[in-house]
């Protein structure tokens, strides 16, 4: 089974793979809420931002149809909004597109994050940056485990299939899935538990210890800088 | 059901953003004190559960398909504090894995889908006596949590998509409410046939989880938790707001702010202005793609 | 006395649920000595292990380089006993290969500047590349899991290395490697197998433990050609 639909792209080398993962992280949030902020309808503003995203994209070296592939999750919403436009007071076929602008490119932007930082590193950053440590530690689990368990669902899956022919009706559907779910339940705990005592074994006394991460350089501040600039200029234009 | 970015209006997410940090500081704050020593990875474990849960699909109406969402299943297992937590990590990974939400609409999501269902789910798979009974109570008293935490979930999420205005109340909630009625049955289901399998196999999971009460200073955060949030959106709804207030709520509001300032530059009901628009747009923003690429070459030839 | 590695006297366990999984188990391990634990599935050697560290406590006496397991010297005990853990999946629980090999060095504070040399050390030690530790662990095949495991425990200088399952699983090729790393070791061993090929390379001495007994001690030879002895408790002779 292929185990790298999460950071598949993460370690190739580009200008923005070198970033520490704090800088990516501060920049690319801040970004996104410049984006979604931004008052008025400025289209002018809304095409700088898409022009920086594809200079940004073209820059981290991710291949553009997994960009493209990965922001339909977007899609749901985007249509049920089209379809709700003409109830809404004054249809407007300019606001419906600048919404689904604002959407893209925060998409866009959060795949540059993830696709251009592994995994790893991102929980450093966002220990660093002050995310209580209980969830960097169970992110960090769901990151170990998550290939652990989805290969025992694909084996499940299939040998539920194997005993099959076709579907069932929904009733006898669920009923499987649910004992699937159940005994797969029971083998997280029974895992926890043998986790625990490997943990206890290596000497854990209730604490993680945390390494200590990356140094900032002049990479991360030029590119913080040009975020800044581009963030305080575009809001000077439209507030204009 | 997770909302991306772009939908919801500026003071909601950023008020939604607010209050889900302070409940996740709270919350790990609170499991620090009470919490046992394997419960680390167990969250840890269980969070990995939920996420590969998620992949495994059933059929609802139409073509589509849904899946586990798992906050009441949770919330009986490990309890109120420790299964928010853990829906906390599921959706901060989706949010990064799968782009399955927004990242500035990661606050409105964790209200939607871990907040409000875990607590919904836990509170009445307790009042039901899901925690006393085996069987057949055991099996409504799980049915009835997973149908209400889902309908809820859709609930809010409605509410905040029509008061942000992107999509009104009157399409938004029967569509939302409605289809999730159907996925709210197959959650619903779900839990109950994980707990009734539990209960038979090891009772004590079921007893330990359900069994932790929530302490009173608890029960007061989560009032304050849902009070706040809708004493918010009320008072961000009405118009009788003193302006300056008004003011500033406007501003943080990129679809209502400042209508009607200047023309829309790609309006669609000027054609041929707007094709040779999007000719000019597309092709920028190609050129600006490969200039990104070019910068690769310099470097890796240094 | 402290030419005892490990005394262990009439220690008996069971499981919350009441089953009985030890039973008045005597074994004693001399410094620098290779004891094989073999018998069939479920016979109690993982909770034996288990109990070498005081992961598990059960009742009876169990002393560790001459010093009884209290909850006093529990950390100084799991200093002493290295415990592989048969799946590596449950012993490797961090986001990347440098973090879980450092995991055991950074709960026994040991100073951080040193836990990169030492990291590097046991990875080589393993027989691992260095551009490995940046990993995630679910990216490395079953086979470097497995070493990187005995990485994580190599890498706390334990005195007694017990190794639960090492062999399984692993591609003829690897479990050669692994006996002969194993060997190169200096350290106490205790190993639970069923690969009594495995046992007849590396332990002078075996135990033969079923339905949380053991039930003969002695020279591996001698026990692994009883052909009675070896059926009655689900075995084969190799």
């Amino acid at each position: 089974m292929r185990h790298n639909f999460i950071d598949r792209y993460a370690n190739l080398d580009s200008p923005l793979h070198v970033l520490e993962a704090r800088t990516k992280i501060l920049g690319y949030l801040s970004l996104i809420a410049a984006l979604l902020l931004m008052p008025g309808r400025n289209d002018v503003v809304l095409l700088v931002y898409a022009f920086v995203a594809a200079i940004l994209v073209g820059a981290s070296q991710v291949p553009l149809g997994y960009i493209a592939g990965r922001s339909l999750v977007i899609l749901p919403f985007v249509l049920l909004a089209g379809i709700a436009a003409p109830w809404t007071n004054s249809f407007d076929g300019a606001r419906f597109m600048a919404l689904a602008t604002r959407s893209f490119l925060s998409v866009t932007i959060l795949l540059l994050m993830t696709s251009t930082t592994p995994f790893p590193e991102l929980l450093r950053g966002l220990q660093k940056l002050g995310c209580p440590r209980i969830l960097i530690l169970n992110l960090g689990f769901l990151y170990r485990y998550l290939f652990v368990l989805t290969e025992e669902v694909l084996r499940m899956r299939q040998a539920r299939d194997c005993r099959r022919a076709g579907r069932a009706p929904p009733r006898v559907e669920l009923k499987l899935l649910g004992s699937m779910l159940g005994s797969l339940v029971l083998r997280s705990f029974e895992r926890a538990e043998r986790m625990y005592q490997a943990m206890l074994s290596r000497g854990y006394a209730g604490e993680f210890p945390v390494l200590a991460p990356r140094r900032f350089t002049w990479r991360d501040l030029t590119f913080l800088a040009g975020i800044a600039l581009l963030i305080v200029s575009s809001f000077r234009y439209a507030g204009r | 059901m997770h909302i991306p970015d772009g939908f919801l209006s500026g003071r909601i997410w950023l008020s939604l953003d607010a209050l889900s940090s302070v409940t996740v500081l709270y919350a790990a704050r609170r499991l620090r004190v009470q919490a046992s020593g394997h419960t680390v990875p167990l969250m840890g474990v269980l969070s990995a559960f939920v996420f590969a849960a998620q992949l495994l699909n059933f059929p609802v109406l139409g073509g589509t398909s849904g899946h586990l969402v798992g906050s009441a299943l949770l919330a009986v297992l490990l309890g109120p504090l420790a299964a928010f937590l853990t829906m906390v990590t599921v959706l901060i990974a989706q949010a990064l894995f799968l782009q399955d939400g927004g990242l500035a609409a990661l606050g409105a999501n964790i209200f939607n889908i871990a907040a409000v269902p875990v607590l919904s789910g836990y509170g009445i798979f307790r009042l039901a006596g899901g925690t006393q009974s085996h069987g057949r109570r055991l099996a409504i008293a799980s049915f009835l949590s997973g149908w209400v935490s889902i309908e809820l979930c859709a609930l809010c999420c409605a509410l905040e998509l029509s008061l942000s205005g992107a999509i009104p109340l009157r399409v938004g909630l029967p569509a939302m409410t409605g289809y999730h009625a159907i996925l709210g049955v197959a959650e619903g289901i779900l839990t109950s046939s994980v707990l009734v399998f539990l209960s038979h196999t090891r009772p004590d999971l079921i007893r330990r989880g359900a069994g932790s009460r929530l302490p009173v200073a608890d029960w007061v955060a989560v009032v304050a938790l849902v009070a706040v949030p809708c004493a918010i959106l009320v008072l961000a709804g009405s118009s009788n707001l003193p302006d300056p207030l008004q003011r500033l709520l406007a501003s943080a509001d990129p679809v209502y702010g400042r209508q009607g300032e200047s023309e829309p530059f790609l309006s669609p009901l000027r054609y041929r202005e707007f094709l040779r628009a999007l000719t000019l747009i597309a092709g920028a923003i190609g050129s600006a793609y490969f200039l990104g690429r070019l910068m690769r070459g310099k470097r890796s030839k240094l | 006395m402290t030419e005892y590695a490990i005394r262990i006297t009439r220690l008996s366990y069971s499981y919350p649920d009441g089953t009985k999984a030890l039973e008045d188990v005597d074994l004693d391990v001399r410094v620098g000595e290779r004891v094989a634990l073999v018998g069939p599935s479920g016979a109690g050697k993982s909770t034996l292990l288990l109990h070498l560290n005081g992961v598990l406590s059960g009742k009876g006496m169990i002393r560790v380089m001459g010093k009884p397991l209290g909850d006093t010297a529990l950390r100084e005990i799991r200093r002493h006993v290295g415990l592989v853990f048969q799946n590596p999946d449950d012993q490797l629980f961090c986001p990347t290969v440098f973090e879980d090999v450092a995991f055991g060095p950074l709960n026994l504070s040991i100073s951080p500047q040193e836990i990169p040399h030492r990291v590097e050390r046991a990875l080589r030690d393993v027989g691992l590349d260095q551009s490995i530790r940046n990993r995630p662990s679910h990216h490395l095949s079953h086979g470097e899991r497995k070493r990187v495991a005995l990485a994580s425990v190599l890498i706390m200088e334990p005195d007694i290395l017990a190794l639960d399952e090492p062999s399984s699983n692993l591609d003829p090729r690897n479990r050669r490697h692994l006996i002969e790393l194993v060997a190169s070791l200096p350290s106490t061993l205790v190993l639970a197998t069923h690969d009594l090929g495995m046992v007849m390379a590396l332990c002078p001495r075996t135990a033969l433990m079923d339905r949380g007994k053991i039930w003969a001690d002695g020279e591996t030879r001698r026990i692994l050609a009883d052909a009675r002895l070896m059926e009655e408790h689900g075995l084969e002779v190799p």
